[in-house]
């Protein structure tokens, strides 16, 4: 009786997939001779990374460029020459890229360069031990690469006294400034966003005369967007502090709670009267297009907050849309009088800690930077084909083939050798106006340890997602009362421990490593 | 009879069974049961410098962010209730429309249906999202649109959570109930035609033949069904809430179910220990309840159990 019932169960189970398979059977047809080309060129490859030289595993976090085929087989041919090495490129995507990130190196997968930033957790990261430090390798494996990025780019990016990665020699500002509709503004006569004032009176006007614009877009990381962006200008905070903890630049010593307090009650009112007006969306926490792509598509007519070059890439990517439409750009250092360039942990290249090939890792890693053939081929592609050199600036010439920088080799840019499109020089003016006002970034270097707190600092994620973002967004009628129930349930989660360890820290390492820090303004 | 021979017999007595049940076995050992080994990284410290068993043991720290936020109670209770309503809600749904068309006697349009039914479950959950983002959206979703062309005020959809409880069950249904109703019509399909010819001469209508028929022979696909999907019951539909949800916190009272919890908790912080805590949690509270309903299982009706 039972084995019978069972079988009748099978039975169905198989003839369920049958009538599944029934309905793709049309697409199957056209499979095995696709498949056996795949397998067979995977092959191949694979058996001339065993038989011939060493391949080395290079990731990228972010989305592989058109073209990608052509220019690796480009660069394997000259490793192969140079350094008998092949290369075999790898890119994440950027959806989910933390996740894939973190795997990547705690996984033990053969991962031998892989890029790093202080957003991608580049000193936690360091500090664990997820990369090989590289002091002793440098001289054996680069010396050329060692004696081409300046002593206190070393120097800023060490990590418990220990290079951890190569850091990349490109000034560049990614602080915030406000990006507005420059041709919505002079056709209705609108003041110029230069300090928080003038912005709110451009979302005003835009509210009253484009009803079909959202004056502001946010997207749903509401915390960054609004909150660190509104901290940096208004508040001149030293850097976008974890916890609700704030230090103001000029006094970066006196950390202290701003979560709770009067002024983030104020602030929180600030938002909620923009969210009243409408100023941004009602759903921003649910919104599922990015903000570039919003301000790019004319969805929305403003950003409080972005840096220069994405600035740019907007307005680039929007003028090819509509010619006729424009972008403005007030840096924040024009109202907070200082910027600071980018920190040289910002990009960089590490080797993983599990790499079996360390030395031929850091060779081709050299040759990436230093050699204008290597450097230029993996960031402008094929001169020629994908781009050419006209007045000294970079003309794209195909322009569905291989982008400007479409390898994301921010980290291997070389001053020397890089070219730009002719638009660059707006960007190239902000920088400018930012030189003269430039302060040392403070923040970056900080590496904080928070294994003492791990289980209070992910609950208390949770909180500020649940309790917090609603209050960024002006969700929640009755501020004063949000706001007493997100610290409530903050505390209960562990804030105060968390705070407390991290000021800690902080204070420790401003008293310890402030003096090496001063040696990092850029040259 | 079996234990007096000895184990050693049995497998000299059926060996060629034996061998035709190594592949089966040794797939089940590597894939399933050796990685379970990795239950252990969530007693230790992870570290990337050192294997498994060399981290330092920290006993049950790792599980601690599961109750810190105060909230494992509501999870496992969402996590739980939304598993149910959607096996309860799924099976009846796919029984009651499997019967339906299985008495359509028009080839073409039972096909027809039957696909349009079933395509939903390619819908990838991003898309889902996008497309219930510009349904529901304040300023320019459909809804809001429709209702303000009516004269009436639009209304916040993403600022009610209960309504939600609603969409979460409904869009579930819509993309996934098409793939349980095809095993049924198989099932239905199975079922010898004789019964209903005599059924027919009886006299009973096309409503008693389902319900006293169709019905009860579907209970052993149900049970199966039913035992196969409780144990992924502490496993929520990951995709679908947090594709649904987002980072609007003001839904996360009656949406927040474990994956996504953890999913959040530990975007940030990279720790193996605490992510295999949250699993290990998950797994065992899914393997006592599996036991459990096995049990009662067994006690009803030997023959339904699975094991």
């Amino acid at each position: 009786m039972r084995r019978s019932r069972m079988s009748a169960a099978a039975v169905a189970v198989a003839m369920a997939v049958f009538l599944i398979a029934a309905c793709s059977s049309n697409n199957d047809s056209a499979r095995p001779g696709d498949a056996d080309g795949k397998s067979s060129s995977i092959l191949t490859s694979r058996t001339e990374g065993r038989s011939g030289p060493v391949v080395l595993q290079f990731y990228m976090l972010g989305n592989a460029p058109k073209d990608l085929p052509i220019i690796e087989e480009r660069i394997n041919e000259m490793a192969l020459e140079d350094l008998n090495v092949a290369v075999k490129f790898h890119y994440t995507t950027w959806t989910e890229w933390d996740q894939k990130y973190k795997l990547l190196l705690s996984t033990g997968r053969a991962v031998d360069l892989i890029f790093t930033s202080d957003w991608a957790f580049y000193q936690q990261y360091a500090h664990q031990g997820a990369f090989m430090a590289l002091d002793e390798l440098l001289p054996l494996a680069a010396p050329k690469l060692q004696a081409f990025v300046p002593k206190e780019m070393w120097d800023a990016v060490r990590i418990d006294g220990r290079i951890y990665t190569v850091p990349s020699t490109y000034k560049e500002y990614v602080t915030g400034g406000f990006i507005w509709r420059e041709d919505l503004r002079r056709k209705h006569g609108l003041p110029t966003p230069v300090d928080l004032p003038s912005f709110e009176a451009y979302l005003e006007g835009i509210r009253q005369h484009e009803p079909g614009i959202q004056p502001a877009a946010f997207g749903s990381l509401v915390d960054s967007s609004i909150q660190h962006a509104y901290l940096e200008v208004e508040r001149k905070a030293v850097g976008p502090m974890p916890y609700g903890l704030y230090a103001s630049y000029d006094k970066p010593n006196e950390i202290g709670a701003y979560w709770g307090t009067p002024s983030h009650l104020e602030d929180l009112k600030k938002y909620k009267s923009w969210a009243e007006k409408g100023y941004l969306s009602k759903n921003v926490l649910n919104d599922p297009v990015s903000m570039q792509d919003q301000i790019a598509s004319g969805e929305a007519a403003a950003l409080l907050s972005d840096n220069p070059t994405r600035y740019n890439a907007m307005l680039s990517q929007m003028q090819a849309q509509h010619p006729d439409w424009d972008l403005g750009y007030t840096p924040f250092g024009r109202s907070t009088g200082y910027a600071t360039p980018v920190h040289p942990m910002h990009n960089g290249f590490a080797i993983a800690a599990g790499s079996e090939h360390p030395e031929e890792a850091l060779a081709f890693y050299e040759k990436l930077v230093t050699d204008e053939r290597y450097n230029r081929l993996t960031q402008y592609g094929i001169e020629g084909v994908h781009y050419e050199v006209k007045d000294g600036f970079y003309h794209a010439l195909d322009k569905s083939g291989f982008e400007r920088e479409g390898m994301i080799g921010w980290a291997w840019r070389n001053p020397d050798y890089m070219l730009f499109e002719p638009s660059y020089e707006r960007v190239q003016r902000i920088f400018n106006e930012l030189d003269q006002i430039q302060k040392p970034d403070l923040y970056t270097r900080f590496v904080e340890d928070y294994t003492e707190y791990q289980a209070e600092r992910a609950a208390l994620e949770q909180v500020v997602k649940q309790y917090l973002y609603p209050l960024l967004a002006g969700q929640i009628e009755d501020v004063k009362e949000g706001l007493a129930i997100f610290m409530e349930k903050a505390n209960e989660a562990g804030l105060p421990k968390i705070q407390q360890s991290y000021m800690k820290q902080w204070k420790d390492y401003l008293a310890n490593g402030i003096v090496s820090n001063q040696g990092e303004k850029p040259q | 009879m079996l234990k007096k021979k000895g184990i050693l017999h049995e497998l000299y007595t059926n060996k060629i069974l034996f061998l035709m049940l190594l592949p089966t076995l040794l797939y089940f050992l590597v894939n399933n049961y050796l990685p379970m080994i990795g239950i252990y990284y969530a007693f230790v410290q992870f570290d990337f410098n050192t294997s498994l068993f060399k981290m330092d043991f920290v006993g049950l720290k790792n599980f601690e962010f599961l109750w810190k936020s105060g909230k494992l109670v509501e999870l496992t209770f969402n996590t739980i209730g939304y598993n149910i309503v959607f096996i309860f809600l799924g099976n009846v749904l796919s029984i009651f429309v499997a019967i339906l068309l299985n008495d359509i006697k028009g080839k073409w349009f039972k096909k027809i249906s039957q696909s349009i039914l079933f395509l939903p479950y390619f819908v990838s959950f991003v898309i889902l999202s996008v497309i219930v983002f510009n349904l529901f959206n304040y300023e320019q979703g459909v809804l809001n649109t429709v209702l303000q062309q009516l004269g009436a005020d639009p209304v916040d959809v993403y600022s009610k959570p209960k309504l939600w409880i609603f969409f979460i069950i409904m869009f579930y249904l819509w993309k996934n109930f098409g793939y349980s109703m095809v095993i049924y019509l198989a099932s239905i399909t199975g079922i010898s035609e004789d019964y209903y010819e005599a059924a027919k001469i009886d006299g009973a209508n096309a409503f008693q033949r389902a319900w006293h028929i169709t019905v009860p022979m579907l209970k052993n696909t149900f049970v199966i069904l039913l035992l196969f999907a409780l144990g992924s019951i502490m496993k929520g539909q990951f995709d679908l809430f947090y594709q649904m949800i987002g980072n609007n916190g003001l839904l996360f009272s009656t949406t927040d179910i474990i994956d996504t919890y953890v999913y959040r908790s530990l975007r940030v912080t990279f720790d193996m220990g605490m992510a295999t805590a949250a699993g290990v949690y998950q797994s065992l509270f899914g393997f006592t309840l599996i036991m459990i309903v096995n049990a009662i299982i067994r006690k009803v009706n030997k023959d339904y159990a699975l094991f």
